[in-house]
């Protein structure tokens, strides 16, 4: 499957310093942030503005343009709810060091995202839910189909369908978290990648914790055979985890300096 | 039903390395496929063949090899035949004099005569240390210095010495270094690692991953140079893409087969066409694992090796 594949989850417009940045187009917030999680190793970036109903086009493309012209085309994740937005970035977008991700689609109202990105040529990122969480794993599986084949329709190519399983809080659903897991082993089993907001398992738990939660668990989910998440490649313990795993499962070779490289 | 072929071309490519200057310069590497599948994409450089001297002289008691240095006093003498020869890339000078526990020539002379090979001719032109760290750690920075604008490639930095070579050959003078190490993958990512950390571009080295005469071990070279031209195509490692270059006369002409007399193994026959022997089944099973360039002694295994190369290419 290759190696794990990190989309750097920092550019987002819930963070006061980055909606600032993005409202007044200054660069500098935005450059900074995305050069810390590519010097971290990042592979892709997650820019996410939000719904950003008026102004969405034009932001979605400074944004697109300005990350890709500063660090040598690095593949970016589109995340809005806007999909002229989406649109707009990609007609921008410089492929030359991977094609890009539309951020994303569900089984419900969102699945015309699916279209989005095949008649784009981009990866989307599938979610295996509707409306809420799936209350099991052959409901996923049911929306899991339902993307794919939506997909496969419109021409797309099932390696450009990475499914999110959804990953759920553990405070408050620790039964759930076996499912995903065993979820992540059915996507694995057919072939198909995988991604998701990982980091929303260790939502609500203390700050000190949260590292040491989320690097178990994508420990665990890489087992599974997860190829990729969206996260804060800035957590050091994770990114370590990460390297870790890789060269555990022979997807990158190992030497002593590898945790810097 | 009909075959169908479906070529093997990796999006990754294992790195350029030009060594020499002019016209004679010689590119190693740029291929984006396994080794020596030309039919599954054109590889634009051919594995390149180096034809080594040594600064202690040539083996006199081998009659093809006497005869074709004969006359050739001087190491730069020596160098202008081996340039001539037909399928030879680039002449290569090891520095066996140098080591302390033997000659112990001076930096100064070895410097002066590896000066004099490159003012002679025009191909690139690869030097080997003498062996002992210390030593070549010193070598390697006089050589680095002296030979500035010649573009040379010094074989090799190891873990022990790496950073003086490094800065000396990679940084300050512009010349072209080797990352040793003993048929040990995880070392020579790491040897890799470390000397790009100083600030080396992967553009300025050439990896020697060791060898072995085949028969002696080979099976561990194939294994290591296959596992690192995996990482470097299908992985996409850039510590690891890298060219591969194999100095194989050493090994070739050491062991038993090459040096036994006739007298005490007359069914075996004569000791040049042993050598020669195991020199050209050596260097090919390095070229068919993964060597970008491979560095020869005889002049007849470089006629039957390049003649290999043309044939696939």
């Amino acid at each position: 499957m290759g190696k794990f594949v990190v989309i750097g989850e920092r550019i987002h417009c819930i963070s006061p310093t980055i909606r600032k940045a993005m409202e007044e187009q200054d660069p500098e917030p935005i450059l900074k942030r995305a050069k810390e999680q590519l010097d971290a190793g990042a592979t892709y970036l997650d820019v996410n503005i939000g719904p950003a109903e008026s102004n969405g086009e034009d932001l979605m493309k400074w944004a697109v343009q300005l990350l890709q012209q500063n660090f040598d085309n690095v593949p970016l994740s589109l995340d809005t709810a806007n999909q002229k937005a989406i649109e707009a970035g990609i007609s921008v977008y410089n492929r030359a060091k991977g094609k890009p991700i539309v951020n994303s689609a569900d089984a419900g109202d969102r699945i015309t995202n699916v279209d989005l990105a095949a008649a784009n040529d981009a990866i989307v990122i599938a979610l295996c839910s509707k409306a809420g969480v799936p209350a099991d794993n052959d409901e996923r599986m049911v929306y899991c189909q339902e993307l794919l084949e939506r997909g496969m329709e419109q021409g797309m190519d099932p390696e450009d369908m990475w499914f999110d399983p959804l990953f759920l809080v553990v405070k408050g659903m620790q039964d759930k978290q076996k499912d995903i897991l065993e979820f992540i082993g059915q996507l694995r089993d057919m072939g198909f990648n995988s991604t998701g907001g990982l980091s929303n398992c260790s939502n609500g738990m203390p700050k000190e914790i949260r590292p040491i939660m989320d690097s178990a668990m994508v420990a665990m989910a890489m087992q599974m055979g997860l190829t990729s998440a969206i996260v804060n490649p800035n957590d050091q313990r994770l990114m370590e985890t990460i390297k870790s795993c890789d060269v555990i499962k022979n997807e990158t070779l190992y030497a002593d300096s590898y945790l810097q490289i | 039903m009909p075959l169908k072929k479906t070529p093997q071309v990796f999006s990754a490519s294992i790195d350029t390395v030009t060594i020499g200057t002019g016209e004679k310069a010689v590119t190693l590497g740029g291929a984006n496929v396994m080794p020596l599948y030309a039919f599954d994409a054109p590889i634009e450089n051919k594995p390149a063949l180096g034809l080594e001297l040594s600064d202690a002289g040539y083996n006199a008691e081998l009659p093809k090899l006497a005869d074709f240095y004969a006359g050739a006093e001087t190491l730069a003498d020596q160098a202008k035949r081996a340039a001539a020869l037909d399928g030879v890339d680039f002449v290569t000078i090891t520095l066996n004099a140098a080591d302390p526990t033997g000659e112990n020539r001076s930096i100064e002379d070895c410097v002066a005569e590896c000066k004099s090979v490159c003012e002679t001719i025009d191909l690139p032109v690869a030097i080997q240390g003498c062996g002992n760290i210390e030593k070549d750690e010193q070598l390697f920075d006089a050589l680095a210095e002296a030979l500035q604008g010649e573009n040379v490639l010094l074989l090799s930095a190891r873990e022990e010495n790496y950073k003086s070579i490094a800065a000396a050959a990679g940084l300050a003078y512009g010349q072209k270094l080797g990352a040793e190490s003993a048929v040990d993958i995880n070392l020579a990512k790491q040897l890799n690692v470390l000397i790009t950390q100083l600030g080396v571009q992967p553009t300025s080295m050439v990896m020697n991953l060791g060898s072995a005469a085949s028969g002696y071990g080979f099976e561990y070279v194939a294994s290591t140079m296959d596992r690192v031209k995996s990482a470097a195509l299908a992985q996409n490692d850039a510590m690891l893409q890298m060219p591969v270059v194999t100095p194989v006369a050493d090994d070739a002409w050491s062991v038993k087969e090459s040096i036994a007399s006739e007298e005490d193994f007359p069914e075996w026959g004569p000791v040049e066409e042993r050598g020669v022997q195991m020199e050209i089944s050596t260097a090919a099973a390095c070229l068919a694992s993964g060597s970008d360039a491979v560095i020869l002694r005889h002049p007849d295994s470089v006629a039957t090796i390049s003649a290999l190369i043309a044939g696939l290419m």
